[in-house]
Formats: structure tokens, sequence, C-alpha cells
């Protein structure tokens, strides 16, 4: 197929010598000739060029989908769904399942320092900040998991049973967004069967599984845990609140660490 | 034994070293260099004959992976199957990571950390944690503290502590290769070791540690955790014996010659400057039992295999058993061939071994 094409650029290029000569040697009739020969050769490349490429051109075309959106507004976009801190591995995989798009873990990294430095060079600039989730003990940042600055303080503060508490939450967003969606895709099933499979009651298999029964195991699984979660967390937030100041409360900090290993030994 | 090792660091154990200490028990060589603890790769390095085996850095991609899958979200999956294999109580979900301290990852704030949340969660029945994700244990193995970390303590299942061990080698139509199980297993047995000093020394019953330990692994050809219950007495009954011997070495250390030692004199760039001639006759006063076994399990298997060649013990146990006590295959083929005359011991072997030359010419033929 490339053969076919640089012969007919070869051929192009002849032409268009040939027009050029007929041009200056003052021979219009013979130059019109010749240019219509080369338009009709330069279509002929064209037609040849577009068969060569057009499979790509159209398995390019919906992953551009989704993407219009700035990444910082995409992870948002997931984690407003999602409502509790999440894994970047979470929110990539609930984003590209519900909103579609090419969000990448690795760029959700690199997203966090951003805002971190922003927040620390301009204060409350913007409405929003994907920030840190912290930990109920010590009031450092939580390996691994994003949060939004506008959530209450209790809800990006983790303990022990938060771990659990926040996947039933999950599990009741998605399938209450299964239950939105008109036919749900086969990417966001998948995703809530992640979730129902592990869930006492919540799906026999999944060919079988009803969101809404999803939401309601895992609602009586949660009304278990829930006042004790919210307890520690409520307590660990009430204590962030007095210790840190306004950047540490949201990006955690790490030199606080330090120093309350120092005074436990 | 520091003599032995000469200036050296003592190297480390860990989990999989303490369990295959349970692997030939009868090898004094052995015995003598793990309780000294001698980096016995540097020295088979040195020898010229490395280690056979090491760490594949795509079983262990592949083991990391398997085991985030079964820990992702508070150990979701886990959850499940310790409530359908253990009858886990519906409240029982609160999961400790401990693979880091505050961002430190440090082995003593590690360490410090487990023991303050297990001691916890040992003294009030209420519920103050029930899985704690890579704590760190101590051991004391030969005189030296060992750290040890197990994939997973669930606590609280009917009172009790379990150790969770996560492989990912796959168990396919509910059958797992034997070899493997064992392994883990015995290193299994190593973690319930280590938690039941702990518990002790905290004056609680070491019962509560349970010897029946959660082994997880993937179902068939699938990312999905499937578990069983591995009951590990036997393996504590043969670790704790090992592990005391380590310590009785007077019997063998008694005959070894005074001023022996195996160090290998690293210079200051690290290369090691002590003569192979005069390392290979330290080494000789150490007796090696060479068993085929040994070649996945122990460093020095590749040297001690050299120096076995030619006896029947190197042909695995099975055969050093049928040929009842004779020690070169040189006398097993002259016995064979009939050059020899048995003694009275042998008979019986020299008669197999006659009848089997016999149908080994018959099917060959000239061309035996």
């Amino acid at each position: 197929m490339t053969e076919a094409l640089e012969n007919l650029e070869r051929q192009i290029d002849e032409l268009r010598a040939q027009v050029r000569r007929a041009a200056t040697s003052g021979d219009p009739v013979r130059a019109r000739e010749l240019r219509a020969d080369l338009r009709r050769m330069e279509q002929v490349w064209e037609n040849a060029l577009a068969a060569l490429t057009a499979p790509v051109v159209d398995m390019g075309a919906p992953a551009q989908a989704g993407s219009i959106l700035p990444a910082r507004e995409q992870v948002h976009q997931a984690l407003v769904l999602l409502a509790v801190p999440s894994a970047p591995k979470l929110v990539v995989s609930v984003h590209t399942a519900v909103f579609g798009g090419d969000l990448s873990s690795v760029k959700l990294t690199s997203l966090k320092r951003d805002e971190e430095r922003s927040f620390r060079s301009s204060p409350h600039a913007r409405p929003y900040y994907l920030c840190n989730a912290l930990t109920y003990d010590r009031l450092v940042p939580a390996r691994g998991l994003v949060a939004v600055s506008t959530w209450p303080l209790a809800r990006r503060v983790v303990g022990p049973l938060s771990a659990r508490v926040d996947f039933l939450r999950v599990g009741i967003a998605l399938a209450h967004q299964v239950e939105r969606m008109s036919t749900p895709t086969a990417p966001v099933l998948r995703l809530l069967w992640q979730y129902a499979a592990n869930i006492p009651d919540a799906a026999p298999a999944f060919d079988a599984m009803q969101p809404a029964v999803v939401a309601t195991a895992a609602t009586a699984e949660l009304s278990v845990h829930e006042d004790a979660d919210l307890a520690h967390r409520e307590e660990a937030a009430e204590r962030a609140r007095t210790q840190l100041d306004e950047t540490h409360l949201l990006f955690g900090s790490s030199l606080k660490v330090v120093r309350r290993i120092a005074t436990d030994s | 034994m520091d003599g032995i090792r000469g200036p050296a660091e003592p190297t480390k154990h860990n989990a999989r070293t303490i369990a295959a200490l349970t692997s030939n028990p009868g090898c004094a060589r052995r015995r003598v260099l793990d309780a000294a603890g001698v980096d016995k790769k540097a020295l088979a390095e040195h020898l010229g004959a490395p280690a056979p085996f090491g760490d594949s850095p795509f079983a262990l991609a592949r083991g990391n992976v398997f085991e985030s899958i079964v820990k992702a979200n508070g150990a979701a999956e886990l959850i499940r199957l310790l409530r359908e294999m253990l009858d886990l109580s519906l409240p029982e979900v609160a999961y400790h990571a401990l693979d880091n301290v505050a961002g430190r990852e440090s082995l003593d704030t590690r360490h410090r950390r487990s023991v303050q949340l297990l001691r916890e969660a040992a003294r009030s029945a209420e519920d103050s944690g029930t899985l704690f994700a890579h704590p760190l244990l101590r051991l004391d193995v030969g005189g030296r503290a060992v750290y040890l970390e197990p994939d997973l303590i669930a606590f609280q299942i009917a009172g009790r502590f379990h150790i969770v061990e996560i492989k990912s080698f796959p168990v396919i139509d509910r059958r797992a290769e034997p070899e493997k199980v064992a392994a883990a297993a015995i290193q299994s047995a190593v973690y319930v070791m280590a938690m039941r000093d702990f518990v002790a020394s905290l004056g609680h019953d070491p019962e509560i540690v349970s010897h029946d330990v959660v082994l997880v692994c993937p179902r068939d050809f699938s990312n999905t955790p499937t578990a069983a219950l591995i009951d590990v007495r036997k393996q504590l009954t043969t670790l704790r014996r090992q592990l005391d011997r380590l310590e009785n070495l007077d019997s063998i250390l008694g005959v070894l010659p005074p001023g022996l030692t195996l160090e290998l004199r690293p210079d200051s760039t690290g290369a090691r400057t002590r003569p192979v001639g005069e390392l290979d006759e330290a080494l000789k006063h150490l007796e090696p039992r060479y068993a085929p076994e040994c070649l996945s399990v122990c460093e020095m298997s590749l040297r001690c295999r050299e120096e076995s060649q030619g006896r029947t013990e190197a042909l695995g146990r099975s055969v050093q058993e049928q040929l009842g006590g004779i020690e070169f295959a040189s006398e097993v083929l002259s016995l064979a061939a009939g050059t020899r005359p048995p003694s009275i011991h042998e008979e019986e072997a020299a008669r197999m071994l006659r009848a089997a030359h016999r149908l080994r010419s018959q099917c060959l033929g000239e061309t035996a």
C-alpha cells in the first residue's frame, strides 16, 4: 500500500515539473491539460492515503470523549460521586466507567502536589482543593487516599473502621448511579459487582445483581459500623481542629510526626 | 560462634530462612552456619558455587499484586472469606495497616506500634481492632532477635488470633501444589510461634493464638481469592525443636579445631580477600548432608552437591534407603556388575542391583 503511494508521489513530482516547464515555455494549453492530470493524480493520492489511515482515525475518535475537562475537574467529578476519601485507582476506574475519559493515576499524584503548592501560595483562591485524608491517630496524611477540601473534616479523617464504612458507602453510591442510568454500561456493572460480591446478601451472582438490593444490603451493614466509626472520626476531627493550622488540616503534616514519635518513645 | 563468622555482621533471619531450618535437620554444616549467622550466599559465591535460586522479580510482582487485591478497601475480599469460613461477626471490620507508622517505616517504630496495638487487642475483649496488616513481630533465633512480618493477623474470631498468609500460587479445582502449601504452612508456623511468644510475654495464654492458619490463594486462573484453614501443630513442634537445637551445638562445636573461621576478609572496597583454598579446608570440618531437596532451600547446595559427588546420598533419600548403607556409587556399580562380592549387610541390595543390571542389559542388549 505504501509502495503504491510512493509511486504516486513520484508521478506527481514528475507532473509538477512538466507543468512548470510547460508554463515557463509559454504553452498555456498544454499546461492546463497537465494541471488537470495533476489534480486527478493528487485526488487518487488523497484517497489512497485515507484508505491507509482510516481505521486509526476511527479508533481515535471515542478516546477523545470526556476529556474536555481538565484532569483536576475529572477527579473532582469522580470524588463527588464517591463522596468518601478514595484511592487514586478507584477514582480512575470510577471516572472511566461512569464518565469516560483518559484519566490516569500517575496524573493524580502530581495533581495533589500542585494543589498543595497552590494552596500554600494563595490560600482559598480556588473553590475546592484536592487534598489528603488524615489518619485518626496521628493526623498525618493517610496513605493513598484523595479527598476534597469542601467535605466536612470528619469525613476526611479515617479511623480503623473507616475503610469498611467507606467501602460500603461507595457500594451504595455506585448502586444509585447504576439505578440512574437507563442502560448501565458493562464497566459500571463490573465495578458495582466488585462491591456487591463482598457485601453480605447483596447479590447472588453477577447476572442476578439488582442495584436496589445492593444498596439495601450495604446500608444494612453500614448501620452496624456507622456510629462507632463516626465517633472515632469526630473525636479525631475535633482534635485536628485544635492542633493543626489551615494548610495542615487539608494536607496533613509530616513535621508533626517526628515530634510526636519523639515524645512517644 | 563469632569466631566462625569472623568480624562480619551476622545475617538476618526471616520467616523463610527459619522455615528452611526444618528441611534438613541432619545437616551439621547448615546448623553451624545458621547458628553463627554466616552469610551463606556470599560464602557460596566466594567458593564459586553461587546459589541457584533467588527472588524472581516476576514472582514478587505477582505476589504483591495479589496481596493488594486481597487487602484493597479495608481487606474487603478477606472479610468476606473470614465471614464465610470462620463466622467472623459483622461488626468485626476494624483494619489497621502497620506497614508504616505515620509515614515512617523503620523496623523499630513499626514494632513498637504493632506491640502497642496487639497488646490492646489481646487485653480487651471489646472490639479494639480486628485485622492487623503487616505487624512486625520479634522472635529469638539462636540468641538473636529476628523481625518477622506476617501478611495479616486477624483477631477476635471466637476470641483467638489467627495468622493470615497470602500466597499467590493458585488453587486449581480446590487443589494446590502440595510442596508450596507445605512451605506456606511452615512459614506461617514461624509467625504463629512468634505471636505465641509475644502473647505469652504479655502474660496471656499462648493458646489464644490459633494453630489453624488461614491461607489465602487465588482461585483457579482468576484473581478471586479463596481461603483454607491449615493446621500447623506439627510444623510448630518441628520448628520449636529445630530452634532449640540451634542453641545446643556443643556436640558439633566440641570436635571442631580451635580457631576455625569462615570469614571472607572483605577489604575496604568490599572485595573478598580470603584465599578460596583455605576456606575450602575450613569448610571440610563441617560435615554436610546433601540431599536433592537442598537445591531449593539452601544457598550452599551446589557446593555440597559437588562434595557429595559419587556418593549415593546425592541421589535422594528414597534411592539411599533402597541401597541400604552402600555409600559410594562406584560400589553400587561393582555390586551390580558382580565384580565385587557383597558383604553380609549388602546382600539384599546386591541381589536387587544384579537383577536390575540383568534387566537393563537384556532390554538394551549390545547398546548398554
